[in-house]
């Protein structure tokens, strides 16, 4: 194949109806205002550790909510939790608080 | 003679279960401090610190000089009931020992002396001590009577709002509410059948024997001398378990600190001292902007520590507070709330995860050759026109910089320190550190107020200045290598960033610089006693039209001013002042650079 320098993700469906949604409820349960997410991606564009490494704090909270959570955990700790997307986001979604709350639902405390 | 009568057996039953608590509490707590701790009691205890702390005992836990500094009736309402009572305590023991000559009477002996005066028929009185424990019987009264005014008008002693109290500090309330006027009652009681006494329980007992017959009077003698000891009693279980264990505990904290004790990043066994050092006042709560311009309770310092003393503390409180520290420089009694609410947090979060932020590894897109670092900060590189000041500042003084993150870099890891992940965040500061050192600087300059306090407090990094540009600045235009011009008639505010201003005392370099170039009108609140803009990245439980609302409520203030413009040295209060103010908001740095000769 050749290179032209860009890939793209690997086609895929997320079956809405086979995934346990039971986490991801409750994420939006306790943090309402996710949902208000319009997925412009500033949050991403104006991560630090995004800026390092593979990171997309937007990829990572969209899947975790149509309850794909494979890997979000480990995905989340590369957040530096510096509060730069907070202060992007156009809808005001309290960003910090929803790493905090993704990885304490898919994590271990 | 006889120094015992059945109804001191609630009383000896409480002073008993007292001992023994705190006995067992202080000795449990002692025995776990760490071992640096213990050596540092054990290198300073014989010292002129010792000497210090008795005097500050003296100052704060019987006078209340820091609540005095709050509210003059709130203080008297205080000292009147610590220093009230001690002097009954202590003018009582040399009473006994006036009547009775140096020998060993039991503890209820000089409890109801009274009592026992006439039980072992002692018929002499000494009017002088009748009537200073009057007089300072009556003191302890004042202070019962302002305490019960507070509970319906606190406004008048200085308090908006009082704090809201579990039932055990409602039964040491109540309790402690009737231990002073039962006690009159019964010493009133004694003087009307037997005389004595002085202008107060003396007037007293004429007042009641002429309205009661004798035989009334021999009726509820026994029962009042009953009920002051019940209440004393009840007063001395609840003590230990409830708020009051403040009055013990804030003398052995006061010797610890003087002894150079402090909380730590983990919770530790010095932290029980502070935690039961409060008393619950509440002085804590009106200035927090949660309560005062949200309306949000149940989270302030006082809530705070009464749940982690009870080991109920949970997330969504411990996370709720803006760090501003507004709470703890009002605190009389000198609790360190901030690092006591962050170890808290790491307590609830913290999981070492060896492989974290490995990626950091080998990271490196610094520019530039400087003795001078510039580390601009997560936040200065969303407020470009800061990092382009600077860069006019520095390229006049013709400073050679370098750009630690310029090009993108690692945040400081204090963020991540606050909301409780310790231990990932000493990966970001290894990681900067060793950046620092890497290219062998000499002087490190930030323009985040938050990076300069994890710099200045977690980094070990001896041989590099840490300054903030505001401190840079003025040393640039005390050198002379910056020339600014001041216009007159130009006007500016300037609101303390909270890191910078209480979290690292700095508030009069930032002023020094803004007066260069013009006046400075200041705020209502400023300097310690400054609002917080409310983006604080402490807090991660208030939504953005929360924030939106503290940030309006303080522009609204820096408004009022009329200042041309609203100055200050944080990017994240500038950001968030924006939002709420009808003035332009800029950076310290901006007004320099504009102004540059």
């Amino acid at each position: 194949m050749v290179n032209f320098g860009f890939s793209i993700n690997i086609p895929r469906a997320i079956d809405l109806d086979r995934n346990n949604l039971r986490k991801s409820n409750e994420i939006i349960g306790e943090m309402p205002e996710l949902q208000a997410c319009i997925g412009c991606g500033s949050c991403t564009a104006s991560c630090t550790a995004g800026n390092l490494t593979e990171f997309n704090f937007r990829k990572v909270h969209t899947l975790v909510r149509r309850g794909e959570y494979q890997g979000a955990y480990e995905e989340m700790n590369k957040c530096m939790l510096c509060g730069k997307c907070r202060l992007v986001c156009p809808r005001g979604i309290n960003t910090r608080g929803i790493v905090m709350l993704i990885k304490r639902k898919l994590g271990d405390f | 003679m006889t120094f015992f009568a059945k109804f001191c057996i609630p009383f000896i039953i409480g002073a008993a279960i007292l001992f023994i608590v705190i006995a067992c509490k202080y000795i449990s707590w002692l025995k776990n401090l760490p071992r640096q701790d213990l050596k540092l009691i054990a290198v300073n205890i014989f010292s002129f610190k010792s000497i210090k702390a008795v005097w500050e005992v003296i100052c704060e836990s019987l006078l209340h000089r820091r609540i005095f500094r709050v509210n003059r009736m709130l203080g008297y309402m205080h000292m009147s009931l610590a220093f009230g009572w001690f002097l009954l305590i202590a003018v009582g023991w040399i009473e006994t020992v006036a009547y009775l000559g140096f020998k060993w009477v039991p503890l209820q002996g000089h409890v109801f002396f009274k009592y026992f005066a006439v039980l072992n028929s002692i018929n002499e009185h000494k009017p002088l001590f009748d009537f200073v424990m009057d007089l300072l019987l009556l003191f302890v009264l004042s202070g019962v009577g302002l305490a019960w005014f507070k509970r319906v008008r606190s406004r008048a002693l200085g308090m908006k709002r009082t704090t809201k109290h579990v039932a055990f500090d409602r039964m040491a309330l109540s309790a402690l509410w009737f231990i002073f006027p039962l006690r009159l009652l019964a010493e009133s009681c004694t003087a009307a059948i037997y005389g004595g006494g002085s202008f107060l329980t003396g007037g007293i007992g004429i007042l009641l024997s002429k309205t009661m017959s004798t035989y009334t009077l021999e009726m509820i003698y026994e029962p009042l001398w009953w009920l002051y000891s019940i209440a004393l009693g009840t007063f001395f279980v609840a003590m230990p378990f409830s708020r009051y264990m403040h009055i013990f505990t804030e003398i052995p904290l006061i010797f610890l600190r003087n002894y150079r004790l402090r909380p730590e990043a983990k919770e530790k066994s010095y932290d029980n001292f502070e935690v039961e050092a409060c008393s619950r006042c509440g002085i804590c709560i009106d200035p927090c902007q949660l309560q005062s311009q949200l309306g949000i309770n149940e989270v302030q310092s006082v809530y705070f520590l009464r749940d982690r003393r009870y080991n109920m503390l949970q997330q969504k409180i411990a996370n709720n507070c803006l760090m501003c520290g507004r709470c703890e420089q009002i605190c009389p009694v000198g609790i360190n709330l901030n690092t006591l609410r962050l170890n808290s947090r790491t307590s609830m979060r913290n999981i070492p995860n060896e492989g974290r932020y490995n990626y950091l590894r080998g990271v490196d897109r610094s520019t530039g050759s400087g003795k001078v670092g510039y580390f601009a900060g997560c936040m200065t590189l969303l407020t470009p026109n800061t990092l382009s000041a600077m860069q006019k500042i520095f390229s006049t003084a013709r400073e050679d910089v370098w750009w630690a993150d310029k090009d993108g870099g690692v945040c400081c890891g204090r963020p991540l320190k606050l909301s409780g992940e310790s231990d990932s965040a000493q990966k970001m500061i290894d990681y900067n550190t060793e950046l620092f050192r890497k290219h062998n600087i000499s002087t490190l300059v930030t323009s985040c107020p938050i990076c300069l306090k994890v710099f200045r407090e977690e980094y070990r990094l001896e041989g590099i200045e840490v300054l903030h540009h505001s401190e840079y600045i003025l040393r640039l235009m005390k050198n002379g290598k910056l020339k600014v011009k001041y216009t007159v008639g130009s006007t500016y505010t300037y609101h303390d960033p909270c890191e910078l201003g209480r979290g690292c005392g700095i508030y009069d370099e930032p002023r020094a610089v803004i007066e260069a170039v013009g006046e400075l009108l200041e705020p209502k609140h400023n300097r310690k006693d400054a609002f917080c803009c409310g983006s604080s990245v402490a807090n991660t439980a208030i939504n953005d039209s929360q924030q939106l609302t503290i940030a309006t409520k303080v522009a609204e203030e820096l408004d009022q001013t009329g200042a041309a413009k609203i100055v200050t040295s944080c990017p994240l209060c500038k950001k968030a002042i924006k939002r709420g103010a009808k003035t332009q908001v800029v950076d310290l740095s901006e007004i320099i650079a504009e102004n540059i000769k």
